[in-house]
């Protein structure tokens, strides 16, 4: 049988899919289960329910694998699934973008890998299979992207795979410096201390005494105590997320297939390949945490994950030093990612309104506090402590200023701002689709602009903020020659 | 270092001149609405609106409704060239938009009932970005259909997906 047959042909879903649900719901019911056992009465709340949770998964799956069918075309991808409702779905070989492999620890057991072919045409325009064997998904996914390339001799194998970064366990360090991390604590926090609230056991404590001799010791010493452990129990549940989702990371770059794979996860692995020819840049994310520790993060700006959603961005690096992450920048768009010393800055204007935006609504605090206290029922203590405000916001207007900057290379445009959430985006001149230049009433007065490059890929826009407007027409005169020019007066 | 080389020029061409009255339209049912609003808000609910605020609200409508149709008009402006369409919109906050012609993606023609009594229509276009759609008002209907066919045929003659 050629290949061209093969391809042909319908395919399905690898049979053992059918065991994914039922065992995702035994594990769900596990607890339950584990009470029957040991203590040997199942309560009195319905048996059949129970059964029935078992049941209805099994039935939905052999429904699905039934009518769940795939092949490829001469050029596309056709999906078709539904039993009573047909649901037809294709996507041209040359749209596919990206191809993921996930693998949760049932998918890992049974040998299997659920595949995301992501097409980058519309905000749905994801194609699911769930699931393949894990050979038959590599050889779909080597497929995909060999059609996707077109042009490249296939068959490349993995051979000539260069690894251009792989884990270090160290790196966990960096995790409880980014937002994710926290997000991640606090979810975990609130999952582990929800139930208890407003139960009985909560108000029991509210009735001991401990409360009454918790008020006897010092506040300040429970608030720092408190704020310590909390801070560790954040810090530990970060590094746990972190481990569990980077574990194994690597990013390599298959040189026949013009595609880099990123492959991770401890339990649920995941590996992503992004076409070389979606690539049209990277982000390096320096929020203030990482920045001050010496770390950050690379994600790529690829077409064809979905719109201004950051969790389908695609990691490059996760939080790591910042070494690692710009020499892997350099590696991945094929240029040094910018010196400091390579960034022009924006200006005394710009510089002004950094300031003035970050300190004037930050003195209302202590303005307030001091009126409040001036009526006489409020401490001035408090007023006092509110001075801190503009303090620290005037802080952070000097660091988002001192950040602020712009620079064009051969091929890339880079742009680097922010402070609390400070990024460097490195975008590929041949992938700006557009320009923005966008100037509200006080901009214009300073004669400054804001200056977008559009893009398809990644969020869509890069802002480069409050540059002079002529340094801006000529900033995307030099990055896209023979656009704007002929606008200029 | 990137030399500067001036800053832009306004695009070429106006919309539509009954595109001002059309705005006045929207502006003064807009205001008379929000009125309306607060009166009526007034009988249910006993609320007291003093009288120097509703003298405020008419006299900043009032200059919304006469004013704000004449600036539009002269920032609401567009060209298009051989290579590139650019836009200018917004009054308090300006904005212009540049998109190089092999980029461009769809034209879309739009007309709303109202626009059709006032003989105007609506061109978009868009690129393969979300952040791009360059959007141009309330044109002459001949004007907007006339454009239409010479972007599409402009963009369907460059190749690529555009992206």
């Amino acid at each position: 049988m050629t290949e061209l047959e093969h391809d042909q042909e319908w395919r399905r879903l690898d049979l053992r899919m059918l065991l994914v649900h039922p065992v995702n719901e035994v594990v769900r019911f596990l607890p339950f289960l584990i009470g029957l056992f040991v203590l040997g009465s199942g309560g009195q709340d319905g048996g059949p329910w129970h059964y029935l949770g078992v049941a209805v998964p099994v039935a939905i799956g052999v429904v699905r694998f039934a009518s769940t069918r795939f092949r490829i075309t001469g050029a596309q991808i056709e999906l078709r699934r539904g039993v009573l409702g047909r649901e037809i779905r294709t996507a041209r070989l040359d749209r596919v973008r990206t191809v993921e492999l996930t693998a949760s620890p049932i998918h890992r057991v049974l040998r299997l890998e659920k595949v995301k072919i992501g097409t980058g045409s519309t905000e749905d325009g994801t194609l699911e299979l769930d699931s393949l064997g894990t050979v038959e998904a590599a050889r779909l996914r080597r497929e995909l992207l060999d059609r996707a390339g077109a042009v490249h001799p296939a068959e490349g194998g993995s051979a000539d795979a260069e690894v251009l970064v792989r884990f270090d366990p160290g790196w966990a360090r960096f995790a409880p410096l980014t937002t994710s991390g926290l997000v991640v604590a606090v979810a975990a926090l609130g999952a582990a201390t929800g139930p208890f609230l407003g139960s009985n056991l909560e108000l029991r404590l509210a009735d001991a005494s401990v409360v009454e001799q918790v008020r006897n010791v010092a506040l300040p010493a429970v608030v720092v105590l408190g704020g310590i452990t909390l801070l560790l129990i954040a810090s530990t549940l970060g590094i746990v997320g972190y481990l569990l989702a980077n574990w194994n990371f690597t990013l390599t770059r298959d040189v026949a297939q013009r595609t880099f794979h990123v492959h991770r996860g401890a339990l649920t692995t995941r590996s992503t390949s992004i076409d070389l020819d979606r690539l049209r840049g990277v982000e390096i994310h320096e929020p203030l945490g990482l920045r001050v520790a010496g770390g950050g993060r690379l994600t790529a700006i690829a077409t064809g994950f979905a719109r201004r959603s950051d969790e389908n961005t695609a990691p490059l690096v996760p939080a790591a030093p910042l070494a690692v992450v710009r020499a892997v920048a350099g590696a991945v768009i094929g240029e040094e990612p910018g010196s400091p010393g390579t960034f022009h800055q924006h200006g005394p204007q710009a510089r002004r309104r950094r300031y003035l935006r970050a300190v004037l609504p930050a003195l209302l605090a202590p303005v307030a506090l001091g009126l409040a206290a001036a009526a006489g029922d409020w401490p001035w203590t408090l007023a006092g402590a509110a001075v801190l405000v503009p303090v620290a916001a005037a802080a952070l207007a000097r660091d988002r200023y001192a950040r602020l900057g712009h620079a064009l290379t051969s091929s890339h445009v880079l742009v680097r701002w922010g402070s609390l959430r400070g990024r460097t985006d490195v975008l590929q001149r041949s992938g700006i689709i557009g320009w923005n230049l966008r100037q509200t009433y006080f901009q214009r007065r300073a004669g400054l602009v804001s200056l977008t490059a559009t893009t398809a890929a990644g969020q869509q826009a890069y802002e480069i903020l409050d540059v002079r407007e002529d340094v801006a027409v000529g900033f995307a005169a030099a990055a896209v020659p023979g656009l704007v020019e002929q606008f200029v007066r | 270092m990137v030399e500067p080389t001036g800053v832009l020029r306004d695009p070429a061409n106006l919309v539509s001149t009954r595109a001002p009255y059309l705005w006045r339209l929207g502006a003064l049912t807009r205001s008379l609405v929000l009125g309306a609003g607060a009166g009526l808000a007034e009988l249910l609910w006993d609320v007291d609106v003093p009288l120097w605020l509703w003298a405020g609200y008419a006299a900043a409508a009032l200059g919304y409704v006469t004013v704000m149709p004449q600036f539009r008009y002269r920032v609401h402006r567009w060209e298009t060239t051989g290579t590139a369409v650019y836009t200018q919109s917004g009054w308090l906050t300006r904005e212009r938009r540049i998109a190089p012609m092999s980029r461009v993606q769809t034209v879309d023609f739009e007309q709303s009932a109202v626009a059709r009594a006032f003989g105007l229509a609506s061109v978009t276009v868009t690129t393969a970005s979300a952040a791009g759609p360059l959007r141009i008002d309330d044109l002459d209907v001949a004007v907007a259909q006339q454009l239409v066919d010479e972007l599409t045929r402009r963009a369907e003659a460059e190749h690529g997906d555009a992206t």
